[in-house]
């Protein structure tokens, strides 16, 4: 007699369950279990990770569910074999497909008996009863009749009363169907410990608080894992049941290991096998590429490819993620590869990725070292706007039956699980608000007791100590499984037969159940078809180039490493380019001086959180610079190293080192990896330090530099990037860098149009076009297109009247260009027209509507409404725009005329209409302040083309002796300054000890660093002001020049005034006008008619909308 | 000549919250920045914000959020403007008995007071917006108040005029409401966002422009708006109503004497009250009986009803019971009959047969209470806790309460504490006993169901964290059964000292 326990849930039954399967199978393992059937509510979700648990412990995981019906029964299932399984995905997918998401049903399964019986066979089944009723007596007739022999009646302690008598009858009812009882412990978690969180998951799960819980509570006690003696002595009485669990432990033999995947078949191999398929298709492929003969090393390298290849049997693979690719390619989608095998030539002369990696020396390198059976990885970046064609083409093509996305658990973090424990612990929500307020971010490390007390709350609460413990003991646990952004299985057979699949929220999305560490450890396929917004900008900026310059390019012509380009990058001269336009990267171009691609490559994976906090990037400096000796202890590690002159950089490198340096074997590296790359599950790199130090130690290195360097893998942790994607990204990178070097204007343009992405805001984008000798126009009723355009620069004849008809008291439009543009704009610069798609609140409907009635210039507002048709609100949105000024209309007639519009509903009085409009006498309007124009621009669009607002308050600034932003360049390093500027960008990044701001005035932009104990300090300041002054010390830094600051004052109260003031020394028309009596009260009205004040002497908002891009 | 003042109280949700505790409600500390909020949509943004909050950068409308980061320990209270209508309301009340009968409340933080022609009774209007002013202030709110001829001036002056009183003669209006922005003019949003956008930066400028393009533009509300202001066109508005409590009153022309008089007018007042009652669709909680002595002392009778109730039987019979608290003197000469508490009670169809066993306990509640009581009336109900101790609870007589589920039954009489029992003989883990002794007699067990683990409800006390007790239900030798419990789950030790108690007796 040897009990098994087979009714045990992990946490992957939501909220119900709260032990891992990690901490199950440990527990099993020291009670002596030889397996454990895992059987969650409706879900095999957690099935992988257990069985990757049953191996690491040695207790053989019995794959099992738990299926609720609809009626009230629940009954147990093992699927007795592979086939099995399949029925029971299949019947899992039929209940999880009838719950509609948008009904709030996602994630539910709606089973009836008749689906059990379709789908029965090979499945061992047990019914869970409450008492021997006339419900058990149905349900036990029902079980008979499907499964057969296979039908029990499962028998648990409850600790309730008549527990005994009630366990005897059901015993008895089986008896008398001829059904064996079953004993099972009904496992909740693995020891007692869990019960008030258990307690707590339940709380959550009904919505209310513990105390409103009441009987909704788990009423039935004992719900741990248990000792096989232990159980076998409670069912002392039923010996039968106790030899029924080992009966079926042996009859369920099925694994999770016996799924094989199939590869979906693809048509170019017609009739081929897909390794002659893609043998053919590369060869040919780089025939093509070198039409005058193909270079030695090429082709070597892609027959060893091919071999490595053929034998792992992985040909399916690149023939699939070829067959997207070609589809994109076909439609016009720009993609890029990048993952494991992306770095391969087989990627490149397919044109998955345009990395050449013979003239980057980039080696397949894990792929090749590799002596493991896994699939390549390869994850295909596609325009961020388009990629929904590429999905949708991908279940056209396989089917809804062959491909589903993969699942993402959404597991507790911090924050999350101090709100749901707070709620349940009955904490008012302010409380939990302020407490999960304190975190930054992601944080998985539970509040501190220090935030705690920072917020004034006493710890001696029982309930608020309560609430800080239960959230860390709950963060990890998963929440509910959500959609991977991109991640597809394909597969020849039907999918469901190997997974479930459900619906997402997203309409006709459906996800598996499995998540990517999942599929790895199974070996199945997934091809990563994610959205990138910088493709989209580099595909509109092909575009344009090929319109209207003539040159045709793409990413993969830019092989050649450009010294006018690195030169522009050394600079720091990147804003808007890929991945190097951050505030971090930029202070680092300069001192790491890229000069070709590989540099570049270094550079998006050094200025990471992750290696900043390893410590990697000042050694790795020190050493570029030559002011250190890169270490090589032997010739082994110098292999690995050498590239990245002796600090570990990728993901790639911190796994040969393990296995180079500490004698790992290829999947236990594999888990190092894994382990950086997902969070809090598997503990972190931590626990590998002692193998990996005594290993280094054994194979002779030295105790400080096997600890450095334990430390800088550890360092980088979850955030270390494999070297294949730093150089797709790098190659971005790269290409919006030549981009921006030799095209500014269709840079501009195109960023614009990909807008919002990256980390600048249009006013910066357009700004920065400016001092790069690039001219930008308005907006325009007549001119402007739905996205940013691009104009030929001289021949526009209504441009050359435009100074006067749009310049009714504001600045020439030129005053910036001539300002800050350098001497040499390159003879075939265009002019970037301002699209409609930059006025606020315009639909692109409605921008459409205008242009198609566009022939000719409209020749006023009212002509513009009744030939396009179109809403008075969206002619409103352009007026406020000022996109009538070439009408000569300014901004204040415009929307006056605009607002006349909307009154004749009816058809039959439009002709009265127009003469009423023309006999309506000429109402005067005052003309806006200069200040105003701009603040209104601001409002509309984001940004102005007349002024920067700093220029109106630069008297006062100058009065207080602050310098400009532009003088920053002229100043010694270690001057103490002050200088003042709109935020433009907060950041803090990794564990936020500095805070980067940018600030902007009418000179230039500014770097200020703000260092922990400062933030702390003004922490107010630097979250709210719009306009901040900083006393701090210069530090130059190369081209990057940096403020220290050292104190701080927010400004902001002065940009109120900006909207009454003129420019400065210049007399215009509106100076007179607003020194008005009323002008106090102007302002002051404004404010309360915006509801936010009730008590007319206060203020509140700036006038001028500013909005910094905050990053954490 | 008619003569409008508009009331305006800025701060009346945050005032309102720091008056409350006055009245010894909890305080919010005066020195910490206080602010209401309310959800828009999916977010919760500021509502109203204290002095101090506003100095710190906070204003209403910003994400409670980002208030929260930049300014850590902020006193956050849901706004509650339900509760700042019934301030507002209970100060138009006042107003209308002692200033004027013509008071109205201007949603949402203001008073529409006409004072035609009832100032001069308090020292003119300075003397009167004086006086209005410090009683709001000494109610807790500050205030700002503007007299002029038209409503919509008045309204104007006292949210965007320079002073706090602000006295406009009539005819005056267009003058000394020129210089306001248009948006004093109780415009909409859009409007008034329109206004500034044209430049229009004053009611004066508007006033100036011609009225066909304005109309065109902005529809007929905003012109009739400047009209109200500028007494072009008439605005009246509803003065709020004082409203008395149901009442019955009788004058005898000779004072009465006897308790049978008494009583026989009692039944009178009841039947009188009732009909009011009805009239209005309510019923009475709580009535009070004064009786006018010919001395001039007053006597009075309070009753409390368990229901709402009109029945006048009942009514008179309650109050009957009581009728020897009355002391006659010489002699009455006028009996009241006031419900003081009332609640809107629907009119009900007559009794049918099984409704008459609902209706007789109601009044039976009633009749007991008047002799006893009624806070000494009670019923037993279950509450949804494993723990006996906890699993039941008083409530009011007439209150809703649950069940005990049958499967899991409790014993008929629980101790009021559980007592140590000794000489206990059981098997661990969780075997039941085979005999134990109480109050020195030994029983020997014959039959036992159990265990029912129960553990310690950790969230009330933290120490029952762990703690956990398995009860038995065991019968002895006699047949008696009880109701014992180990502390401790027979395994760990943390769970309990294993120590016997019993804790009830079954029937």
């Amino acid at each position: 007699m040897n009990y098994v326990e087979l009714n045990a849930i992990s946490h992957f039954s939501f909220l119900r369950g709260v032990s891992s399967c990690e901490e199950l199978f440990s527990a099993a393992a020291l009670l002596g279990h030889k397996a454990l059937g895992i059987t969650d509510h409706n879900t095999v979700a957690g099935l992988v990770r257990a069985m990757v648990a049953g191996d690491a412990t040695g207790v053989r995981l019995i794959a099992g569910c738990r299926l609720d019906l609809m009626d009230g029964s629940a009954l147990l299932v093992w699927p007795e074999d592979r086939a099995a399984w399949s029925r029971l995905t299949r019947l899992l997918t039929i209940g999880k497909k009838r719950a509609i998401p948008k009904k709030g049903e996602k994630g539910q399964c709606f089973l009836h008996w008749e689906d059990i019986a379709a789908w029965s066979d090979g499945l061992v089944a047990a019914l869970v009863p409450d008492k021997a009723d006339g419900a058990a007596q149905t349900a036990l007739a029902q079980m008979r009749d499907i499964f057969g022999d296979r039908a029990l009646l499962a028998l648990s302690l409850r600790r309730r009363p008549g527990d005994a008598v009630r366990l005897h009858e059901l015993n008895r009812l089986a008896q008398w169907f001829g059904l064996r009882s079953l004993a099972t412990g009904d496992v909740l978690y693995d020891s007692p410990d869990k019960r008030m969180l258990q307690d707590v998951v339940t709380a959550i799960r009904h919505i209310c608080t513990i105390d409103e819980l009441g009987f909704r509570r788990e009423r039935y006690a004992d719900r741990h894992l248990k000792s096989l003696a232990e159980m076998e002595r409670r069912f002392a009485e039923h010996p039968d049941a106790i030899r029924a669990s080992a009966d079926i432990a042996e009859r369920c033999t099925f694994s999770l290991r016996e799924l094989s995947y199939q590869y979906p078949d693809e048509i170019v191999m017609s009739g081929r096998t897909p390794q002659a398929a893609l043998e053919k298709m590369t060869r040919a492929a780089l025939t093509a590429r070198f039409p005058g003969g193909i270079p030695g090393e090429y082709s070597a390298l892609l027959e060893k490819e091919l071999r490595l290849v053929a034998g792992w049997r992985f040909a399916p693979y690149f023939l699939t993620v070829n067959s997207i690719v070609a589809f994109a390619r076909s439609q016009g989608i720009l993609c890029q590869g990048r993952g494991s095998a992306a770095n391969s030539i087989i990627c490149y002369v397919l044109g998955i990725t345009s990395i050449d990696p013979i003239k980057h020396k980039l080696l397949f390198e894990r792929f090749l070292s590799d002596d493991r059976d896994e699939p390549p990885d390869i994850d295909v970046d596609f325009e961020h706007e388009r990629r929904e064609e590429v999905i949708q083409w991908i279940y056209e093509t396989y089917g809804h039956d062959h491909a589903a996305l993969t699942a993402v658990v959404s597991r507790y973090r911090t924050r999350g699980a101090i709100r749901d424990v707070g709620k349940a612990l009955g904490l008012p929500e302010d409380v939990t608000g302020a407490l999960s307020g304190q975190v930054w971010g992601w944080s998985n490390e539970g509040v501190a007791e220090r935030q705690v007390e920072e917020l004034g709350l006493d710890l001696n609460d029982p309930r608020l100590a309560l609430t800080i413990e239960l959230s860390r003991q709950l963060i990890g646990t998963p929440r509910h499984l959500s959609q991977h952004p991109g991640g597809f299985v394909l597969t020849r057979d039907r999918l469901d037969a190997l997974v479930p699949i459900a619906p997402a929220a997203m309409e006709d999305r459906w996800v598996i159940e499995w998540e990517k560490d999942d599929l790895e450890e199974l070996k199945i396929m997934k091809v990563d078809v994610l959205g990138l917004g910088m493709l989209g900008c580099m595909r509109r900026a092909f575009d344009l180039l090929a319109e209207h310059k003539g040159v045709r390019v793409g990413l993969e012509d830019l092989q050649k490493d450009d010294p006018a380009v690195f030169a522009m990058i050394r600079k720091a001269d990147t804003l808007g380019t890929f991945q190097i336009e951050s505030r971090a990267q930029m202070s680092m171009l300069p001192r790491l001086k890229p000069k070709e691609f590989y540099d570049l490559v270094i550079q998006v994976a050094i200025v990471r959180p992750g290696p900043i906090q390893g410590d990697m990037v000042h050694p790795y400096l020190r050493r570029r610079e030559g002011k250190e000796k890169a270490e090589y202890p032997n010739p082994d590690l110098r292999e690995v190293l050498e590239k990245t002159l002796g600090v570990p950089l990728f993901q790639e490198q911190a796994m040969k080192v393990a296995i180079v340096g500490a004698g790992f074997t290829p999947s236990e590296a594999d888990s190092l990896r894994r382990s950086m790359a997902t969070f809090k599950s598997t503990g972190g790199v931590s626990k590998f330090r002692d193998k990996m130090i005594e290993g280094m130690l054994k194979n002779g290195y030295e105790r400080d530099f096997a600890e450095r360097t334990f430390k800088q893998i550890e360092g980088f942790g979850s955030y270390g990037f494999p070297e294949s994607h730093a150089a797709s990204f790098a190659k971005i990178a790269y290409a919006s860098s030549w981009m921006k070097h030799y095209h500014p204007d269709i840079f501009c343009a195109a960023l614009l149009n990909a807008q919002p992405m990256g980390f600048y805001a249009p006013a910066q984008i357009v700004r920065d076009a400016l001092e790069h000798g690039v001219e930008v126009r308005p907006v325009c009723i007549n001119k402007s297109r739905w996205d940013c355009m691009i104009e030929s620069k001289y021949p526009p004849h209504d441009f050359v009247g435009r100074g006067t008809a749009e310049g009714g008291g504001g600045a020439p439009p030129s005053a910036l260009r001539t300002a800050t543009s350098p001497g040499n704009p390159g003879e075939d610069r265009f002019a970037v027209r301002l699209g409609l798609r930059m006025v606020k609140g315009l639909a692109n409907a409605h921008a459409a509507q205008i242009l198609a009635a566009r022939e000719q210039p409209f020749g006023s507002v009212e002509d513009a409404w009744k030939r396009s048709g179109v809403s008075v609100a969206a002619l409103e949105r352009i007026a406020e725009a000022d996109g009538f000024a070439s009408l000569g209309i300014d901004r204040r007639q415009a929307l006056w005329r605009v607002k006349a519009l909307g009154h004749s509903q009816l058809p039959l009085f439009a002709a009265a209409d127009t003469r009423e409009e023309e006999q309506e006498p000429a109402v005067p309007l005052k003309p806006m302040s200069d200040g105003r124009e701009v603040v209104e621009d601001y409002r509309s669009l984001h940004l102005s083309l007349r002024a920067h607002p700093a220029v109106f308050i630069r008297s006062k600034l100058d009065a207080m002796e602050i310098i400009r932003c532009g003088d920053l360049r002229r100043i010694k390093d270690g001057r103490r300054i002050e200088i003042a500027g709109i935020v433009l960008i907060r950041q803090r990044p990794g564990k936020g000890n500095v805070t980067f701001l940018t600030i902007e005035d009418e000179t230039g932009i500014a770097n200020i660093i703000v260092w922990q104990r400062l933030f702390e300090l003004h922490r107010r300041t630097v979250m709210s002001a719009s306009l901040l002054k900083i006393r701090g010390t210069v530090q130059h830094e190369g081209e990057v020049i940096h403020v220290i600051a050292e104190q701080l004052a927010d400004l902001t109260p002065m940009l109120h005034g900006i909207g009454e003031m003129p420019f400065p020394n210049r007399h215009g028309p509106a100076d007179g006008a607003n020194k008005g009596p009323d002008r106090r009260q102007w302002t002051v009205a404004k404010t309360v008619s915006d509801g936010s004040a009730r008590l007319p002497t206060a203020r509140s908002e700036p006038a001028l909308k500013l909005k910094s891009r905050d990053f954490h | 000549m008619k003569r409008v003042a508009s009331l305006f109280l800025p701060m009346l949700p945050i005032e309102r919250l720091r008056r409350l505790d006055r009245n010894g409600r909890s305080e919010p500390p005066p020195d910490r920045p206080l602010v209401t909020t309310e959800r828009q949509g999916q977010r919760v943004v500021l509502a109203a914000v204290c002095p101090l909050a506003r100095s710190l950068g906070l204003h209403p409308g910003m994400p409670l959020t980002q208030a929260r980061t930049l300014v850590p320990g902020l006193d956050i209270r849901p706004a509650e403007p339900e509760a700042d209508g019934a301030a507002l309301k209970r100060l138009a009340l006042f107003a209308a008995r002692h200033w004027t009968p013509f008071a109205a409340v201007d949603q949402p933080d203001g008073l529409w007071l006409d004072i035609s022609g009832c100032a001069h009774l308090f020292g003119g209007e300075r003397k009167l917006c004086e006086r209005i002013l410090r009683t709001c202030r000494r109610a807790g709110f500050s205030a700002r108040i503007a007299v002029a001829g038209t409503p919509g001036a008045a309204h104007a002056l006292t949210r965007f005029g320079a002073e706090d009183i602000a006295l406009c003669p009539n005819g005056n209006e267009a003058e000394a409401i020129a210089a306001l922005p248009p948006q004093a003019l109780r415009i909409d949003k859009g409007a008034a966002n329109a206004c500034r956008r044209f430049g229009v930066d004053s009611i004066g400028e508007l006033a100036a422009m011609p009225r066909g393009p304005l109309a065109r533009r902005f529809g007929n509300a905003l012109l009739l708006r400047l009209d109200q202001a500028l007494g072009r066109s008439a605005e009246t508005f509803d003065p709020i109503i004082l409203r008395e409590a149901p009442a019955a009153i009788l004058r005898f022309l000779e004072p009465i004497f006897s308790a049978e008089a008494i009583e026989q007018v009692i039944g009178d007042l009841a039947a009188m009250l009732a009909r009011t009652l009805e009239q209005q669709g309510l019923g009475a909680r709580r009535v009070r009986l004064a009786c006018d002595r010919v001395d001039g002392d007053e006597q009075s009778i309070v009753i409390g009803l368990a229901s709402a109730t009109r029945d006048a039987t009942h009514l008179a019979s309650l109050l009957r019971m009581k009728v020897e608290q009355i002391e006659p003197g010489f002699g009455i000469e006028a009996m009241q009959l006031i419900a003081t508490r009332t609640e809107p009670l629907p009119a009900r169809q007559v009794a049918s047969l099984e409704d008459d066993c609902e209706t007789e306990i109601p009044p039976l509640v009633d009749r007991i209470a008047s002799r006893i009581g009624l806070d000494r009336i009670f019923q037993m109900g279950s509450v949804e806790s494993d723990a006996p101790e906890r699993s039941v609870r008083r409530s009011a007589p007439l209150a809703q309460t649950a069940d005990w589920p049958r499967e899991w039954p409790r014993p008929v009489r629980l101790l009021a504490r559980p007592e140590r029992v000794d000489k206990v003989i059981a098997e661990l883990p969780d075997q039941p006993p085979l005999r134990f002794s109480w109050r020195g007699e030994t029983h020997r067990i014959r039959r036992a169901d159990g265990p029912e683990r129960i553990y310690g409800e950790w969230w009330k006390h933290l120490s029952e964290a762990d703690s956990v007790r398995d009860y038995f239900q065991v019968e002895d030798d006699s047949g008696a059964r009880f109701w014992l419990f180990r502390r401790g789950d027979g395994v760990d030790p943390r769970t309990g000292d294993l120590s016997w108690y019993i804790h009830g007796v079954f029937g």
